[in-house]
């Protein structure tokens, strides 16, 4: 009966409210924005800032879903402090805007605002799908800064011969002629190619949705998790160019060949404590695709892992609680102690 | 219930098995080239548009949308050298 009366009332169910875990703009340029989430009444307990970087094709509060389901509010329950890259809409003369201006400055820009903010000016990163890859090639040009990696179902390795790769290396698709009709390239766009690689998916969802409907908490997380899934944005022309010719046709990445502002991308400099997290039903970054960062990087310290669950689901579900999130805290907690000596740590706290 | 949980089964069973089925339909190059070739072909013809529209612009001696995307793009451009300038002096301050 209540699985009836919750699908009759579903347009007039009020909207879930996403991304609500208090935050304030520490830094702003051009669109984007550096969120640092409010600390917690106890103040904060960890010596190393923690800095999330989403991909820029979605919006940032995937990782602050809604209460319950948000990693930043996890985050700063630990007693990290807490800061989130929101990418913001590029208006139409970012289609300008190359991988470059993403990667070295504003990436750059915000590594070094968070490490700032503490006296051993290091910072720990975690990169969600694209942003991981962002992060990734920023760590490997200037690791300087960074106290540890987290790449989350972050590919590194294109040749996958996934419906995207297939997709981006046929003859008769006209990268340039893209970039040049479109400006930015539109999200329906992007959403259409990702909604191409399980066109079943929206039907699975809606006998999921018909299933479960009697339980308020999956309806509110599931309403929450469509306005995200649907609340998307369009990636500067420029970007997108590279980001296609050089990773997903060129494959440069792994083989050391990707350029950043000049400089040579090789993710052997990437010598920081690095974890890989891929995911078993992950239809948008395929496994091998995200675990090969392992391989490639230089670090002494790194470690996969690899979570049953989806792209998304496995990271803002209530079931990531209990078995992610804990253990990207004791990465952190692992690495924050290592390294650091007694006197930075006091100087930190002081 | 049990009706609905045995349906469920049956549908689960058919969703994984008609998704893989096009997965292999749309990775075919038979399928995705018309659809690459259209892709192109429209955005080509919008681009043609869009210049023609900028060279009519032109000829009245206004600026073009481009053209003020191209402006506003180096105003963000400045600001961001800017920004790095600043940042450079803090450190050397700091120094």
């Amino acid at each position: 009966m209540k699985r009836i009366t919750n699908l009759l009332g579903l347009l007039s169910r009020p909207k879930p409210q996403v991304g609500v875990t208090p935050a304030d703009v520490f830094w702003q340029e051009n669109k984007w924005k550096l969120l640092r989430y409010r600390a917690r009444p106890e103040g904060i307990s960890h010596p190393t800032p923690v800095l999330l970087v989403p991909s820029l094709i979605n919006r940032h509060y995937v990782l602050d879903l809604m209460p319950g389901k948000s990693f930043a509010e996890y985050l700063v329950a630990q007693g990290f402090d807490v800061f989130c890259i929101d990418w913001g809409t590029p208006g139409d003369e970012d289609r300008f805007v190359t991988f470059d201006d993403v990667v070295d400055t504003a990436l750059g820009r915000a590594i070094r605002k968070v490490a700032g903010t503490v006296a051993h000016h290091r910072t720990h990163v975690l990169g969600y799908c694209m942003g991981g890859t962002l992060a990734a090639i920023h760590g490997a040009v200037h690791p300087e800064h960074l106290q540890s990696f987290v790449a989350l179902a972050a590919p590194v390795k294109f040749d996958d011969g996934s419906l995207l790769q297939r997709w981006t290396n046929l003859k008769g698709f006209d990268l340039d002629a893209l970039v040049a009709g479109t400006g930015n390239v539109p999200w329906q766009l992007l959403q259409s190619a990702f909604q191409l690689l399980r066109p079943t998916l929206p039907l699975a969802k809606a006998v999921s949705l018909i299933d479960r409907a009697w339980n308020d908490e999956f309806l509110d997380g599931f309403l929450a998790l469509e306005a995200w899934g649907n609340d998307n944005v369009s990636i500067p022309g420029e970007f997108y160019r590279t980001y296609i010719r050089e990773l997903y046709q060129r494959n440069a990445l792994v083989h050391g060949r990707f350029m950043l502002k000049g400089q040579q991308v090789d993710l052997k400099n990437l010598v920081c404590p690095t974890l890989a997290v891929t995911f078993e039903h992950d239809n948008i970054v395929p496994g091998p695709s995200a675990a090969a960062l392992i391989e490639a990087c230089g670090a002494k310290d790194k470690q996969h892992l690899h979570l049953p669950g989806g792209h998304v689901g496995a990271v803002v579900s209530k079931h990531a609680a209990k078995t992610l999130w804990p253990q990207l805290v004791a990465f952190y907690e692992k690495h924050d102690s290592a390294s650091l000596s007694l006197r930075e740590r006091v100087r930190v706290r002081g | 219930m049990m009706l609905w949980d045995q349906w469920k089964k049956g549908f689960d069973l058919w969703e994984q098995r008609t998704a893989e089925m096009m997965e292999t339909v749309l990775k075919s190059p038979a399928v995705l080239q018309p659809m690459g070739n259209l892709l192109s072909a429209s955005m080509k013809m919008k681009a043609n548009v869009e210049k023609a529209s900028a060279e009519w612009w032109g000829s009245l001696g206004l600026p073009s949308k481009r053209d003020q995307e191209k402006t506003l793009h180096a105003l963000n451009q400045i600001q961001s050298r800017l920004i790095d300038l600043e940042e450079k002096l803090a450190a050397l301050k700091k120094n």
